[in-house]
């Protein structure tokens, strides 16, 4: 009578135990959807498209009224080669748009730059349901401090907040005055 | 005898339930796979797009410009693709809708490349999905100054079918 319920204890505790295992396996099993790796292509994107958007964005020539500077000429500027130096030279004047050399849209360059970028990414990137991040700041010999240049531009989706990122990296230009780096953040 | 019936029926119902969700996985597993290699043409094809001499912008012997199409050469790409579509592009591309849209000055697009699956025989399209990417480029005009070349803005769209 005692071996027979010894027996019987022993079969639970063997359903029990098969119970546990299958259960474990499910819980691997789960773990492992959960766990899985974000696709090659959103990265591969996410990566080029950050960096293609900044050295396009930069190399941009400009073609609005009033952007001929002082030249008087048919030269256009070009966001990174002209457009930001002159707005990093000029930075003083911004408030009441004041004295810039460019006078696109009859805007001080910061200010233009700022309506312009913001056009461009929101055309494409804004379009495509993208979160993105545009600074460009201003590193001088006597400070320390990065100065942006602007107010740091956000797409209408939303910026960069604890998200997963890639970074355009930094695109720096030498100006008189200082060093100018700018950046775009691009997230999902 | 009662409780082993019990444990046995427990034990069956949960590897019935294993089945089942070893099924919709592999359901599932097997769309994401079929995403996966989807998504892995698009970029292939994406790439090969970028890197294309027919529209990079090139100059002698120098390194063609990072993510730049030349629009002297954009303008007239397509004629050049349409003549040799079955002959050469199709290897390269296989069925994807490929177009340059400019943003800035202009807003034109240019479509590369548009080769559809063929409709089935019973009328309805050949392909279920299509995966779009996007690249953003700069547009190399030397048309307009013969000092300094202008630079435009656009994306590239690569849309490939499954």
């Amino acid at each position: 009578m005692r071996l027979s319920k010894s027996r019987s204890a022993q079969m639970e505790m063997i359903g029990l135990v098969i119970i546990v295992i299958l259960i474990s396996l499910g819980m691997l099993f789960a773990a492992q959807f959960a766990l899985k790796e974000n696709p090659q292509k959103k990265i591969f994107t996410r990566k080029g498209l950050s960096y293609s958007t900044m050295s396009a964005l930069m190399k941009t020539t400009v073609y609005e009224p009033g952007c001929e500077g002082d030249f008087k000429s048919s030269l256009n500027p070009q966001i990174g080669k002209d457009l930001l130096e002159d707005c990093a030279r000029n930075k003083g004047f911004i408030q009441d748009n004041g004295f810039s050399l460019y006078r696109c849209r009859n805007q001080h360059t910061c200010i233009f730059l700022r309506e312009f970028i913001s056009e461009m990414l929101n055309e494409t990137l804004g379009g495509w349901n993208k979160n993105y991040e545009f600074t460009s700041e201003l590193i001088q010999a006597e400070s320390d401090v990065p100065q942006p240049l602007f107010e740091k531009i956000v797409g209408s989706h939303g910026g960069c907040y604890k998200k997963e990122r890639d970074s355009s990296g930094l695109f720096p230009i030498h100006t008189e005055s200082g060093l100018v780096q700018s950046q775009l953040l691009l997230c999902d | 005898m009662t409780e082993t019936i019990a444990v046995l029926f427990i034990f069956f119902i949960l590897i019935l339930f294993g089945i089942m969700f070893y099924y919709k996985y592999q359901g599932v597993a097997f769309k994401e796979k079929q995403e996966e290699l989807l998504g892995a043409r698009a970029m292939d094809t994406t790439l090969k797009v970028l890197f294309l001499p027919e529209i990079s912008c090139t100059k002698g012997e120098a390194e063609p410009e990072d993510n730049c199409f030349d629009m002297m050469k954009l303008r007239h790409a397509n004629e050049t693709f349409k003549k040799y579509i079955t002959k050469y592009y199709f290897n390269l591309f296989s069925y994807s809708r490929i177009y340059v849209q400019e943003v800035y000055p202009e807003q034109t697009q240019y479509i590369l490349y548009d080769k559809e699956i063929p409709f089935l025989e019973d009328g309805t399209k050949g392909w279920e999905k299509k995966e779009p990417t996007f690249f953003t480029v700069t547009l190399k005009d030397e048309s307009k100054s013969a000092i300094i070349p202008h630079y435009g803005f656009g994306y590239v769209v690569v849309e490939v079918y499954l």
